[in-house]
């Protein structure tokens, strides 16, 4: 199975049993940004009634459930890996937070289209929220390279008040101004 | 090679920045659709060539060795990542 291949099935799967998810992480940027290679498909989910393990049993013989859960700091979600067969590609799923940034993301996602189906992403502005984050706090470069790309490639259409309200509730404002004093003029 | 001909082939400011502008502009003319599925095909993509190279350092490794030696690498990378 390739790793395209393993992300539309989960995205059939998660449409088909009426889960209310959203792809997050590089997917996500790479869908407002420029794309590069990600090892790994995050999608956030609200399981409320809904069963992981039986998502995963739906999913097939080649997904399967790490029993190992582990902690997403920034939020503080809870975090569960499903490894794909005969590839080092990974699907991890992420619980919705009580965050209130997470919350407002999951509540404003959209809808894109993909090849015969769709599938649900956040706004580029919210991408942009997450992404200064984890930049600022998960110290991560790709994550402040892939705020450059998101901002350099939608020009115009970001909703900088949006943004701005929530970099100031998250003291992301600096690494913001200073992402986006490095982009060269378009 | 001497220093000053090394120095002649160093990346310009100007010439990073038209590089990045053709990525930009190229970013523009894709849908978010392809481009999510773009990161997966890239991925795929690396696997392969690194597969390769690790049987080409490791001849004698089997399937699951160099399955094993390429998930090590994946998670140097990560380590590197979370760290830079």
């Amino acid at each position: 199975m390739t790793s395209r291949e393993a992300i539309l099935a989960v995205i059939d799967v998660l449409e088909s049993r009426g889960v209310p998810y959203m792809l997050v992480g590089s997917l996500s940027s790479n869908a407002y940004g420029i794309a590069r290679s990600t090892k790994d498909a995050d999608f956030v989910v609200e399981l409320a009634s809904h069963s992981l393990p039986d998502i995963v049993r739906q999913l097939g013989p080649g997904f399967r459930l790490d029993p190992q859960i582990s902690f997403e700091t920034i939020t503080g979600t809870t975090r569960h890996v499903v490894k794909v067969a005969d590839t080092s590609f990974t699907i991890e799923f992420f619980r919705l937070s009580a965050d209130p940034h997470d919350l407002e993301r999951f509540r404003r996602r959209v809808r894109v289209q993909l090849p015969n189906r769709e599938a649900v992403v956040p706004t580029a502005e919210d991408v942009i929220v997450t992404k200064l984050r984890w930049a600022l706090f998960g110290k991560r470069n790709k994550d402040a390279d892939d705020v450059r790309d998101v901002i350099a490639v939608q020009g115009d259409a970001i909703d900088w008040d949006y943004v701005h309200r929530w970099c100031d509730e998250h003291g992301t404002r600096e690494k913001l101004d200073e992402i986006r004093r490095s982009i060269p003029p378009l | 090679m001497r220093a000053t001909e090394l120095a002649d082939m160093q990346p310009t400011l100007e010439l990073i920045d038209d590089i990045y502008r053709e990525k930009v502009l190229r970013a523009r003319a894709s849908s978010p659709g392809e481009k999510i599925l773009d990161g997966p095909e890239l991925f795929d993509w690396a696997c392969q060539w690194m597969i390769a190279g690790i049987r080409n350092q490791f001849p004698h490794a089997d399937a699951d060795r160099v399955r094993a030696i390429v998930d090590e690498r994946l998670a140097l990378r990560r380590r590197l990542e979370n760290h830079s």
